[in-house]
């Protein structure tokens, strides 16, 4: 497969870029709504944190596609 | 190790004379986590707080309130006798009462009064401007006084109305102010003028009596005499602190203790004459709680082990791990306290949340000081949530510098020669050692692939032994039809699953045909097909949506690739941004003075501060995340009751 590597790289560049909007936007109500809970009792700060960075999968996965373009489609 | 320790359920019942050396002997032992009573009926009521009760309650009452006037924080461990205590009590906390609170209430009372003179000390000044004494203000009859600050020239306006006032302007602070006395028969006109003024601002001037400068120095004195004053019952208080601090802390230790004790009936249920207590103790303490008993109150209580009709829900949880093993008992609690017959994973986290963090951060330099950093903190806090973390932060940075001296990095530096991009760095130890087979160094950046593909291989062993935990946690509550419906589904989907994307990856790859002749893949083909077909006849059809889960369950194992990978990466830019910028000798700034060599300095310090953080932080929040999210679904349930033995730890007093 003979592909433009500076393509290849937009490719990743899109593909973490797009990722980690997606994660910041399902965070921001996640996040949110645990500084609130915590507001109400400071024992759901673990949970909270927690709950917070679930979404962060999605940012990982953006990554992951950049890595597998960046070192297998480059190689 | 794995399973909570084993509770035996056992119910007590004597005569009401024995009530108290029962309670005293439970207290003492602390292993008795009492079920409380709730269910009254003819015979039986909730018992009654011994006699005792209210009379500690308000001793505890009026300790905590001078405790809390005197400022007395915790202090440090003694061992006042706890029968000195009871003697000296009454009369100690009488003196205490007189002693602190009528200083207290007078410190109060200073306090106010000293605020009060303050501000009318900073209302007066503003009139050192004007030239009148404070009392030609008020007292007018025919006169309207105002006064404040103005911008404009007044004058003006006020001969349109009349000429018939007098007018007082002067400074305050660089603000015009001034004091204007009209007949009474123009005050309205004047007020108008000056409230559509926007610069006028009212002062209110003090109703006392003197020229300012005066008034103000009679005030500063009072003021400081009323401080030498409240200085005075402060250095009192403080005396009375020094003396009685031990007391109250031991004092409030023992009345806790009492007060404890005396409400400790309303969780019997008692008759006339007799009572009964129920409740569970741990198994392997059955004997010497029984041994015990029967001494303080000359064989005459009546034990007796109930084993049948128990519900699980009702058995409170006390996990059981080794102590190395102890401070993981943390995160579970964190998440949620395990049920009596499942498995307590601190044993499994203890290996795998450390292996994780370290997989992440591996670096030689940031695991040292992580290590320092937790043994600081363990060092401080003795006991509690802190000292557990510590423990839990430093076993992980221990083993991201054995990790790091794998992937052969230091603050991001190459401790081996490596070759990147074809091109050699040289480490500051020379060639890497061949350990095990394996070349060292594992460059990170350069074996992506290969650490990917072990990151997945990770996640699946580790799902797969969730999966293992559940199907024993299943068998044990439902029987093994349940538990291969639930868990064996799912284990063969994932099994078959990974043996054909194993083989069918490459051929895809390399455009090849599908290898359906391939044996690992046929077999992997029809595991995965026969768990699919279990879990719906199990789940329901629904249960397909879930697949996709699993999917995104092992690729969220990248992540320990891909934040290791973000670590490393600030870290070498750091270091290539200072490093050949600014401090080595060919850099492009060097040679260009002191004060751009120090910035490389700086931006290297900086930047592996920052990265430390994220550091700690990252590795820290997603090794959990990935025993909570993708370990724990596989297995836990929770919603176990916490075991609370009823009973004290001694800490300022002695029995």
């Amino acid at each position: 497969m003979v592909v433009d590597a500076g393509m290849i790289a937009i490719g990743a560049g899109i593909a973490v870029g797009l990722a980690g909007i997606g994660a910041g936007m399902g965070e921001q109500a996640i996040g949110a709504a645990a500084v609130g809970a915590m507001a109400e009792d400071e024992k759901f700060f673990g949970k909270g944190l927690l709950m917070t960075v679930i979404p962060e999968s999605i940012a990982i996965f953006g990554l992951v596609v950049a890595l597998i373009l960046l070192f297998v489609f480059n190689a | 190790m794995l399973k909570p320790t084993k509770m035996t359920r056992v119910v007590i019942a004597g005569t009401k004379d024995l009530m108290e050396p029962v309670i005293s002997t439970f207290h003492n032992l602390n292993i008795l986590h009492i079920t409380d009573f709730l269910q009254e009926n003819e015979t039986f009521k909730i018992g009654k707080p011994l006699k005792p009760a209210s009379k500690m309650s308000e001793y505890l009452l009026s300790l905590r309130t001078i405790s809390n006037q005197l400022a007395i924080g915790k202090g440090s461990e003694s061992s006042l006798k706890s029968r000195d205590l009871r003697s000296v009590m009454d009369e100690k906390i009488s003196t205490l009462q007189k002693e602190v609170s009528s200083r207290f209430d007078e410190m109060r009372n200073l306090e106010f009064k000293i605020k009060e003179k303050e501000d009318i000390v900073s209302s007066i000044k503003p009139f050192f401007g004007l030239p009148l004494s404070l009392e030609s203000y008020s007292g007018y009859g025919s006169v309207k006084v105002y006064t404040g600050f103005i911008d404009t020239d007044l004058e003006l306006q006020l001969s349109k109305i009349t000429n018939n006032y007098e007018l007082f302007t002067g400074e305050h602070e660089k603000r015009k102010i001034f004091a204007l006395f009209v007949p009474i028969a123009f005050a309205d006109e004047v007020h108008k003028v000056l409230q559509n003024e926007r610069s006028y601002s009212e002062l209110k001037v003090p109703l006392l009596e003197g020229n300012p400068p005066v008034v103000l120095d009679g005030l500063t004195k009072e003021i400081s005499a009323l401080n030498q004053k409240y200085a005075q019952i402060r250095a009192e208080l403080d005396n009375i602190k020094k003396e009685y601090s031990e007391f109250i802390i031991a004092a409030d230790e023992y009345l806790s203790i009492e007060t404890q004790k005396a409400e400790a009936p309303l969780k019997f249920a008692e008759s006339p004459n007799a009572f009964i207590i129920d409740g569970w103790v741990p198994s392997l303490k059955y004997d010497e709680m029984e041994k015990e008993l029967q001494k303080n109150t000359g064989g005459l209580i009546h034990l007796e082990k109930i084993e049948e009709d128990i519900k699980e829900e009702d058995i409170p949880i006390e996990l059981e791990n080794p102590s190395t093993a102890k401070p993981f008992e943390l995160l579970i609690n964190t998440f949620a306290t395990p049920k009596y017959r499942e498995i307590d994973p601190s044993s499994i986290i203890f290996i795998t949340f450390p292996l994780f963090y370290a997989i992440m951060l591996g670096d030689v330099g940031y695991g040292i000081i992580v290590a320092a950093l937790a043994y600081v903190i363990k060092k401080k806090f003795k006991a509690g949530e802190l000292n557990s973390l510590a423990l839990i932060l430093f076993l992980s940075a221990i083993l991201s510098i054995i990790l790091g001296f794998i992937y052969g990095e230091f603050f991001g530096f190459p401790i081996f020669n490596v070759v990147v991009k074809g091109e050699l760095e040289h480490g500051f130890l020379g060639a890497g050692p061949v350990i095990a087979g394996i070349n060292l160094p594992v460059h990170r950046f350069g074996e992506v692939q290969m650490l990917l593909l072990l990151t997945l291989i990770i996640g699946i062993i580790h799902i797969l032994l969730g999966l293992v935990i559940g199907f024993r946690n299943h068998l044990i509550e439902h029987g093994l039809k349940h538990a291969i419906f639930a868990k064996g589904s799912w284990m063969m989907i994932l099994i078959g699953g990974v043996m054909v994307i194993a083989k069918l990856m490459p051929a895809v790859m390399s455009k090849l045909p599908v290898p359906t002749s391939d044996p690992v893949f046929a077999i992997g083909g029809g595991l995965a097909i026969l768990g699919l077909i279990l879990l719906i006849a199990g789940e329901g059809f629904i249960s397909i949506l879930e697949i996709p889960t699993l999917l995104s369950n092992v690729l969220s194992y990248s992540r320990i690739l891909a934040i290791g990978l973000s670590s490393a990466g600030i870290a070498l830019a750091v270091n290539t941004l200072s490093m050949n910028l600014f401090i080595r000798p060919g850099g492009v700034y060097m040679g260009k003075g002191v004060v751009l060599a120090l910035i490389g300095v700086v931006i290297l310090f900086i930047g592996h501060l920052i990265n430390l953080l994220l550091g700690i932080l990252g590795p820290g929040l997603h090794s959990l995340r990935l025993q909570y999210v993708e370990f724990f679904t596989k297995f836990y349930e929770g919603g176990g009751k916490k075991y609370v033995p009823f009973g004290y730890k001694r800490k300022y007093t002695e029995e």
